[in-house]
């Protein structure tokens, strides 16, 4: 059967518990189409640009539609300890709904989001509006009390993905460079 | 502020006139919106993926619980079977001690089974049954209040249906010449609503519209008896249009821990052992599989390596009144004949694997996992174009697997939980190509809750029937934790935790993701620490102890199934006095224990043997024995309910935790079925088809 991949540290046990879940058949292989859940479940926050660029480096050559743990791992370990695909603080997410607010009437339309969920960005599917619609509308009013709803949703783990990656990735030298505390290109300022 | 300032002007123009924005060009300033837009959006789906996530590994608990219960039943036949290859001298002097055949009476015993208050208000059924019948059955079953069906006419259709099956080949042949298309539908268990969706959309079966049934329509559902008794009407009023398969359910040794005995008691209190021999005859008739056009077979399982067709055909099927319990009469000077047995067994319990070869099943244990090797090699063999089979349960209640060359079809929405999975149908076109109908049944259910809601709700279910199955295995768990913590401090690492969790359980589930679920942090400052003790608190809690109780143990099943005691009996003893001897039950707990390990020392087993002989006269009779079975399982319970009282000060953590697992319990109201209330899709798949 397959050889068993090594796990030296908690980062690495992260990673493979998180791939290992959609390993449905034991021998180390996920489909492609759940990285991007994997990468979320761990706690990264990748537009489809950027999952489909890990799909492209970590797809095996042999078995086209899969990906096997022992390139994922080292990839991703390695994007996370560079800071990439970093969730944003919820200050920048209040930010962002502010910015489709501009008259600071504390909420959003239905009509409004759904509109730019769905046409804006990386659009949604109607599946992916649906359920976003059913949590984030009040249903008095029908519109989005943003701050409201950031707050019902937002996660913040002890134990973040990347302090891990801090503790036990060591990053290959010409990467260091780019390393910046605050990621990268998430400003809406 | 400036920036967005000069933003204003622009997103009010917007806000103005956003009927039309359609029609008019992007202005450029609006890349400050599209990254508020994909912040927002990434953000979102990073939420959406920890749900996803739990729902993932909620399956893999609820198909890890539903494996390891077949297999500990299967363990149990196992030795049932040695003592048959071990003691032939015995078993070839073993008579049946149960009539067989259709001389058993239709005298029904209808007093009482009723409501005493009023007369019968049901329909009358009249043989030969024809589609009227079909359609009043139908009326009657799909509502709450309808009276039961008169035990006489229960009886009635089950003797029917086995005269007619007993007629028909081991392979049912199946065409489309007539009516250019054909249906199949995959495991109902008990699932009265799914078959009712399938009616309601996909017509009643007629010449023009034939069905293939493949197997597992009792037990896990509620109303196993309803489906089986719908099919088997639809079998007689609608001849040639429909074809039933035989499944691994349709078998009393798993009726009796699946549900499908306890059902059959619950409704028909006076009759159900006269009904279960006569649900008997009937499973031992159906055929065991359908092949369409010459060129597709459906089977419940699948296949092995050694499925020889020619062979399946010529088996006299009726010798196996159940698949997990050979035939004693089988047990000749040879032993029994194992290669027959083989392909019966491989065909309604193997599962496609996705490695080559094939071996045997150590999930369920019995049948076989086959590769796509031996699906290749088997088509060509037999110039076939598919094997359809059903077995799995798969959460858009089909699949293509083995390139395309087989298809599992799994009929049963909402199987583990309510909103756990869709069913679906299979219908094939004059060509054999394939389209799938697929469906919720009792949609409004959930249709009103979110994603989330509906996650958690299946989530607390599978955690409930784990805690249940961890609980039966608590002194063991809580033997291997003290083993890894000499020095008592209550906490091990999460390595150990899990570690232990999988060895004691023998199921294979993402530990770690589940521990918040199972087992709280020792302290803040050391998350890698487990305090395992909460674990076992967690197991004493009302929650758990009432889920246990309500579930079915290899012993219960055993006793449910009193003709397999019986014959157990009849086994060990050896010299047929109708007494055991305490010598001859120390032979047969010899074999025991090599076939259940965790069935109990030697010491433990002759003791209850001697606890059997109620009389105290130094044999046990059979009354003894099957009375002996029943008092262990309730001592069994008796213990554990007893401990979970003196424990009941949980802390408050613990408590914490039980409340999550029950938090989120649908009431189940029962209210008529309405074949309406479904949500479908259909779609027009074709195999993705590598190299």
């Amino acid at each position: 059967m397959e050889a068993a991949i090594p796990i030296n540290n908690e980062l690495e046990q992260r990673i493979s518990d998180a791939f290992c879940i959609f390993d449905h058949h034991g021998d180390k292989r996920i489909d492609i189409r759940e990285v991007g859940t994997v990468l979320r479940f761990l706690g990264c926050v990748p537009t489809e640009q950027e999952i489909n660029e890990v799909i492209a480096a970590t797809e095996m050559e042999e078995s086209a539609g899969d990906v096997h743990l022992s390139k994922f791992m080292p990839h991703v370990a390695q994007l996370i300890a560079e800071r990439k695909m970093e969730p944003a603080s919820p200050e920048k997410i209040l930010a962002a709904f502010k910015v489709l607010d501009p008259e600071g009437k504390t909420y959003i339309t239905k009509e409004y989001m759904s509109k730019m969920m769905m046409e804006e960005g990386e659009p949604f599917t109607q599946e992916e509006l649906d359920e976003m619609l059913a949590v984030a509308i009040d249903p008095i009013t029908g519109n989005i009390p943003y701050e409201f709803y950031i707050n019902q949703l937002m996660h913040a783990p002890k134990n973040s993905i990347y302090e891990l990656a801090e503790k036990y990735w060591t990053l290959r030298p010409k990467e260091m460079k780019r390393v910046s505390k605050w990621g990268s290109r998430l400003s809406v300022r | 502020m400036d920036a967005q300032c000069k933003l204003m002007p622009k997103l009010k123009i917007k806000l103005n006139v956003m009927g039309c924005l359609s029609a008019k060009p992007k202005p450029p300033d609006n890349t400050r919106t599209l990254r508020a837009a994909l912040l927002i959006q990434r953000w979102y789906r990073r939420y959406r993926a920890r749900t996803e996530i739990r729902r993932r590994y909620t399956w893999n608990i609820f198909t890890s619980l539903e494996y390891a219960g077949e297999n500990d039943q299967v363990e149990l036949y196992n030795f049932f079977n040695a003592l048959l290859t071990h003691i032939p001298e015995a078993a070839a002097a073993h008579r049946p001690s149960v009539q067989r055949d259709s001389e058993i009476s239709i005298d029904f015993n209808e007093d009482g089974e009723y409501r005493s208050d009023k007369n019968y208000d049901g329909p009358h059924l009249k043989f030969p049954l024809i589609k009227k019948d079909v359609v009043t059955l139908i009326d009657v079953f799909r509502k709450k209040k309808s009276d039961r069906l008169l035990a006489k006419y229960v009886g009635g259709i089950l003797k029917e249906a086995a005269f007619k099956l007993k007629r028909l080949p081991n392979l049912n042949q199946a065409s489309t010449a007539i009516s250019k298309q054909i249906t199949v539908i995959g495991d109902l268990h008990g699932k009265l609503d799914d078959l009712l969706v399938i009616f309601y959309k996909n017509g009643l079966p007629s010449v023009e519209n034939p069905y293939i049934f493949n197997g597992d329509f009792v037990d896990r559902g509620k109303k196993g008896l309803e489906v089986f008794l719908l099919l088997l009407a639809c079998f007689l009023a609608f001849p040639g249009a429909v074809h039933l398969n035989r499944g691994n359910h349709e078998d009393s040794v798993m009726n009796a821990r699946y549900g499908f005995i306890r059902e059959v008691q619950q409704k028909y209190r006076r009759n159900s052992e006269k009904l279960m021999l006569m649900i008997e005859e009937v499973y031992r008739w159906l055929p065991l599989g359908s092949i369409v056009n010459n060129r597709v077979l459906i089977v419940h399982g699948g296949i092995s390596n050694t499925t020889d067709l020619d062979m399946i055909r010529s088996i006299d099927r009726g010798k196996y009144v159940s698949i997990l319990r050979p035939p004693i009469e089988m047990a000749g000077e040879d032993g029994i004949d194992k290669t027959e047995w083989k392909q019966i067994f491989d065909i309604m319990w193997s599962d496609p694997q996705v490695g080559e070869g094939c071996k045997p099943n150590a999930l369920r244990g019995a049948g076989t996992y086959f590769g796509p090797d031996v699906t290749k090699e088997f088509l060509a063999k037999y110039k076939l174009k598919f094997l359809v089979r059903s077995h799995e349960c798969k959460p858009d209640g089909h699949e293509f697997t083995h390139n395309g060359q087989v298809i599992t079809i799994f009929s049963a929405s909402n199987y583990y939980a309510v909103g756990s999975n869709k069913g679906a149908y299979l219908k094939f076109g004059p060509q054999l190509d394939t389209q799938f109908v697929q469906y919720i049944s009792a949609a409004s259910k959930t249709s009103k809750l979110s994603i989330q809601q509906r996650v958690s709700i299946i989530e607390s279910s599978a955690l409930r029937e784990l805690g249940a199955r961890l609980r039966a295995r608590r002194d063991v768990l809580e033997a291997e934790f003290a083993k890894l913590d000499p020095k008592q401090t209550g906490a091990v690492t999460v390595t150990q935790w899990s570690d232990t969790m999988e060895r004691v359980t023998q199921m294979s589930l993402p530990w770690r993701l589940m521990r918040s679920r199972l087992a709280p942090q020792f302290t803040q400052a050391e998350p890698n620490l487990v305090n395992y003790l909460m674990t076992l608190e967690l197991l004493d809690t009302d929650v758990i102890v009432q889920e246990a109780e309500a579930s079915t143990s290899v012993t219960d099943a055993l006793y449910k199934n009193k003709s397999s005691l019986e014959a157990i009996f009849h086994i060990i003893d050896k010299d047929n006095s109708g007494q055991i001897s305490l010598e001859e039950f120390g032979e047969a707990i010899d074999l025991l224990r090599q076939y259940m390990p965790s069935a109990g020392t030697k010491a433990e087993l002759l003791h209850m043997c001697q606890m059997m002989d109620i009389n105290k006269d130094g044999f046990v009779d059979l009354n003894e024995f099957l009375e002996a079975f029943r008092l262990c399982d309730q001592a069994r319970k008796h213990t554990q309910t007893s401990r979970s009282k003196s424990s009941r000060q949980s802390s408050t953590l613990v408590a914490e935790l039980a409340e999550h697992l029950s938090i989120q319990k649908l009431t189940e109201v029962e209210s008529d079925i309405d074949p309406r209330d479904h949500v479908s899709v259909v779609l027009s798949e074709k195999p993705k088809i590598k190299n």
